[in-house]
């Protein structure tokens, strides 16, 4: 009995310092809403790692307890590889494309009904703004752009179990007038069930593991394009030669290969021990409809590594 | 630059005002907290870390499946209840009721906490012998 605690304890300790870095969300799932805040004067660096569809990512997120329900965080997600994937946003309090973020969390709700207890809920607003252009199979790259994004979370939080469900909203904007190119507004939502089996429930200051179950839906819009110079095909060397679709009159292209909807799901794994989180999840896709042609997707994967800066201000 | 005794005389009267004006300590010894909402280690390690802040800290010891902060105070301490209610309240967590050890005087049913300016309700006032008297009591 005492080697098998002995066994546990090593693995669950070889597990939490074996961390590639990497990210999610700190201390909440990894790919769906949370409403989880740092405390007053509390900060975090959250690196994480994304793959899906042939495209890696890599993000760094810093974070700040501005005031007691108030959070901010900046983010800049950046392709590793370049490769034409479906353009939206797939996790939570991350752009899907690469972006540079700040995101203001404001926890609105916040009751404590009993030892380790509590309910919650908290809104969250971005902007962001596009770094990198990405390929696309039917022309050109789109323009750089900015973007705003609104989100709510809810949820309740004890010692056993976890659920939030929360779903935000990304519009894309223009620099300028003149830019016609429009990146695909995007809708996201998700429910989170969570679990920290009995044998895992430690009391501080043990490692802490925790397993979620991560269902996610994506509606993503279609993408346009300004007016171009030159209406021929256009060639690439995945999807071969295509035909631009007729503009609408004002000379700008809906584009048919973007956009579509999609359910996600699958398990993750958060374990905290000190100032360290480790998270890494799989999602599967259950349900899959790209618009027109694009690349396939049929999982994600998010691995992370967070560091903690706690103990707020002194007093 | 001319000497003068009346200067000099001026400026030790003035320092020694100052070397006999003592802070005004407080003396909690031990207080142990129920905090409501505490879920995780991160959670547990951000109150700890942020209430061993607090002036007079001397050790923090948290029982997640209890929800209890058993804090351990150095003698002579400046701390105040007021601030470590509302560093639990800043890391997103509710104080409930505590047990308190502290040296202070009886004021009726209340019992005042020596230099701290708090004093608290009590249920069971007992005075023994003139104060400071060191006494443990429920905050509700």
């Amino acid at each position: 009995m005492c080697s098998h605690r002995r066994l546990w304890k090593f693995l669950l300790c070889a597990l939490c310092l074996s961390a590639a870095p990497a990210w999610a969300d700190g201390h909440g799932p990894a790919f769906g809403y949370s409403t989880t805040l740092l405390g007053v004067g509390d900060s975090s660096i959250e690196t994480s790692f994304m793959w899906r569809s042939g495209v890696a990512m890599f993000s760094p997120v810093v974070s700040y307890g501005w005031r007691e329900n108030l959070q901010i965080s900046i983010s800049s997600p950046f392709n590793l590889n370049q490769n034409e994937h479906p353009v939206g946003r797939f996790t939570a309090t991350m752009p899907g494309t690469p972006e540079v973020e700040g995101l203001l969390a404001w926890r609105f709700l916040h009751r404590s009904t009993g030892v380790a207890s509590r309910n919650e809920a908290t809104l969250y607003f971005g902007g962001s703004a596009s770094t990198q252009l990405l390929p696309r199979a039917d022309g050109p790259a789109l323009q750089r752009e900015p973007a705003i994004y609104a989100a709510a979370a809810a949820g309740h939080i004890s010692r056993k179990y976890y659920v939030w469900a929360g779903a935000g909203y990304q519009h894309n904007g223009r620099w300028s007038s003149g830019d016609q190119d429009h990146q695909s507004d995007s809708m996201l939502s998700s429910l989170v069930f969570g679990w920290r089996p009995p044998f895992l429930d430690m009391d501080y200051p043990k490692p802490d593991l925790r397993f979620f179950w991560e269902t996610t839906g994506d509606w993503i819009g279609h993408a346009s394009r300004g007016p171009i110079v030159g209406t021929g095909p256009f060639c690439d060397p995945h999807s071969g030669c295509t035909t631009p679709p007729p503009p609408t009159s004002t000379g700008v292209t809906v584009l048919p290969n973007s956009g579509g909807t999609a359910v996600y799901t699958g398990p993750s794994f958060l374990c905290t021990y000190r100032s360290m989180a480790f998270q890494t999840g799989v999602q599967y896709g259950v349900w899959d409809h790209r618009n027109g042609v694009q690349p396939p997707e049929r999982f994600r994967v998010v691995v992370g590594f967070s560091y903690f800066f706690l103990g707020g201000r002194r007093k | 630059m001319s000497f003068s005794w009346r200067s000099a005389l001026r400026g030790f009267t003035l320092a020694g005002m100052l070397l006999a004006v003592e802070p005004a300590h407080a003396e909690y010894l031990r207080i142990q907290l129920r905090v409501y909402g505490l879920d995780c280690e991160l959670c547990a390690r951000g109150v700890s870390a942020s209430v061993e802040r607090l002036n007079g800290v001397k050790s923090v010891e948290v029982s997640l499946k209890k929800g209890i902060l058993d804090i351990t105070l150095t003698p002579g301490n400046t701390f105040k209840m007021s601030d470590l209610r509302k560093r639990i309240r800043e890391n997103g967590f509710r104080s409930m009721e505590a047990t308190v050890t502290a040296l202070g005087k009886f004021d009726g049913s209340k019992f005042e906490v020596l230099g701290s300016g708090e004093s608290f309700e009590v249920s069971n006032p007992e005075s023994k012998g003139p104060p400071p008297v060191e006494f443990t009591f429920e905050i509700h």
